[in-house]
């Protein structure tokens, strides 16, 4: 009954990696016939001195950062707001799944019309409101680019932050709450002390989801900026470099050490936000 | 009091966050060029008008639709790709992780915990990575534009996901009914078909809908794997529309209203089930 998963995860994703891996180790001038020379980790360290590769790096750190911290500010405002039972509960949970079930390509096409240079909504809004005094063209100014984009990418993401947060605040059993509040603490201490700390697992689950989709940004860029540099983030790096100039061992190399990094920070928060057993 | 008030504002301002883009672009499919170049904007369109989908399904040879002139068939065939691709992965990822889960779960072999620990760590390995590294061995295979690759890619890349929330599912249920169904004469394939299996259709309603969602929004592997319209979808497609139709807004709204409709359908009809098995993973 196991073997089919195993075989098809051996055969797809296991064997692929290594073989991946031990190209990344190679050099990427063999053309076909030619086999090649094992040059151990210097398409790792030529990749980090690309100029491109060096400012994606830093687009990708940018986009995570704020991703995660509007993730986990705007989740956490929204689980409290949603925990307790009022009518229309469930319609307003599954209105909340809903820009989750979207494609990210499709949420990117549907906030284009709002950053439109000429005739966007923003642009218009803005305008009229007297707030800038002439169209802005978003997408080529850096930091209004990188803002709006995360600003797409938090909006597709922040439905399952929140429902974790959500199933986190409904573990904590009611008791805690109206212990405490016999022993006279106000609601923001027991946020402070009771709902964070017990929150913690759920917590973690959210900043990996966060920081895992953050990395990996990639579909929203594409289409509404394209794979412009000035927004260009280490996936799209990683695509432009094994895809575009089909250099294999180099993309390859790039997109191993940002497998790493998420993995390093998926398995950081676990450890570190475990339920502290008191 | 002042409570109540806030909690209402901060609910209105969740269901306008969620539904606005969408709004936004359902109003803008049914618009023409000349309502959405319109400055200042106008929110709603003059006329409303399904041009838009009619350019978009059937073509267009006329400078209706913005001076862009959409081939016919494009996008009706990339819709139909993404439901084949879609319900076969969908099948493939739930015929392998939930029988797959059973068996973690439920029979004793040596190796157990170490081999679905071992697939469960897959998790952590990002899809990207897995598609990069594919690249070259499915095309040594002549599997690039094939449907039947990327359903082959989308089962592998879902399964240790899968597999790790089924067999948590499993772990829940109670063990009587199929060790009653063992002890009358039950072989273990009878046992689960016939006593495992119906008790999990919420489970398993949920992990069909999460495999259906996370599947018909996946970009980067048919942007790699397909090449022509045999295979490719529309999260291929759109973006193409994008570059060649850039600001044709109603045309690339029609083409997302389309794109999010089964989506949208499928996360609402199955949301129930979604959150329980959130609940329960976390």
């Amino acid at each position: 009954m196991v073997a089919p998963a195993v075989a098809l995860t051996a055969a797809l994703v296991v064997y692929p990696l290594a073989k991946g891996f031990k190209s990344s180790l190679e050099s990427g001038e063999a053309t076909y016939g030619a086999s090649p020379k094992f040059v151990g980790l210097d398409n790792y360290r030529e990749v980090l001195k690309t100029s491109t590769a060096v400012d994606a790096i830093g687009h990708t750190l940018i986009y995570v950062a704020l991703a995660v911290t509007l993730e986990l500010v705007l989740g956490m405002i929204v689980a409290v707001t949603l925990n307790r039972v009022f009518r229309g509960r469930g319609i307003v949970l599954a209105i909340l799944i809903l820009p989750w079930a979207l494609p990210s390509v499709v949420s990117g096409v549907l906030w284009r019309r709002v950053f439109d240079p000429d005739s966007g909504l923003l642009n218009s809004v803005l305008l009229q409101l007297h707030v800038i005094d002439h169209p802005h063209v978003w997408m080529a100014t850096k930091g209004t680019a990188l803002a709006f984009i995360t600003i797409v990418h938090v909006w597709g993401v922040l439905p399952l932050v929140s429902l974790v947060l959500i199933a986190g605040l409904q573990s904590i059993p009611e008791e805690v709450y109206s212990a405490s509040a016999v022993d006279g603490a106000n609601p923001v201490r027991q946020f402070r002390h009771i709902t964070l700390p017990l929150l913690r697992p759920a917590i973690a689950v959210a900043l990996t989801i966060g920081t895992v989709w953050g990395i990996a940004i990639f579909d929203e860029i594409y289409v509404l900026n394209g794979t412009a540099l000035n927004t260009r983030s280490v996936l799209m790096e990683v695509y432009n470099t094994t895809f575009v100039d089909a250099d294999f061992a180099h993309g390859t190399a790039l997109a191993f050490m940002l497998t790493v990094v998420t993995a390093l920070f998926a398995i950081g928060y676990t450890l570190g936000f475990r339920r502290e057993t008191t | 009091m002042t409570g109540r008030v806030l909690r209402a504002l901060a609910i209105t301002l969740i269901v306008v966050w969620s539904l606005a883009p969408i709004a936004i672009g359902l109003v803008t499919s049914f618009s023409t060029q000349r309502d959405v170049q319109a400055v200042p904007a106008r929110w709603l369109p003059e006329q409303p008008t399904l041009d838009a989908y009619r350019s978009l399904l059937g073509g267009t040879s006329s400078q209706r639709a913005g001076g862009t002139v959409a081939e016919s068939g494009t996008y009706s065939k990339a819709l139909l790709n993404s439901t084949i691709v879609t319900l076969l992965s969908t099948l493939a990822v739930l015929a392998v992780a939930v029988s797959g889960a059973y068996g973690f779960s439920r029979l004793e072999f040596p190796g157990r915990r170490t081999l679905f620990w071992a697939i469960s760590a897959l998790i952590i390995i990002p899809v990207f990575m897995v598609v990069i590294a594919l690249f070259r061995l499915m095309a040594d295979a002549h599997l690039i534009d094939h449907k039947l690759g990327l359903v082959l890619v989308f089962a592998a890349t879902q399964t240790p996901l899968a597999l790790l929330l089924m067999r948590n599912y499993i772990a829940e249920l109670p063990l009587e009914p199929e060790e009653a169904a063992l002890i009358d004469g039950c072989t273990r394939w009878q046992a689960f078909w016939r006593v495992v299996v119906p008790q999990m259709s919420s489970g398993i309603a949920a992990l069909a809908a999460i495999v259906m969602l996370a599947v018909w929004g996946e970009f980067l592997i048919p942007l790699l794997l397909t090449s022509t319209l045999n295979s490719k979808t529309v999260t291929v497609v759109i973006p193409e529309f994008v570059g060649k139709y850039t600001t044709n807004y109603p045309l690339l709204a029609a083409a997302g209203v389309l794109a999010v409709l089964p989506p949208a359908i499928v996360a609402l009809v199955l949301n129930r089930h979604i959150r329980g098995m959130l609940h329960g993973s976390s």
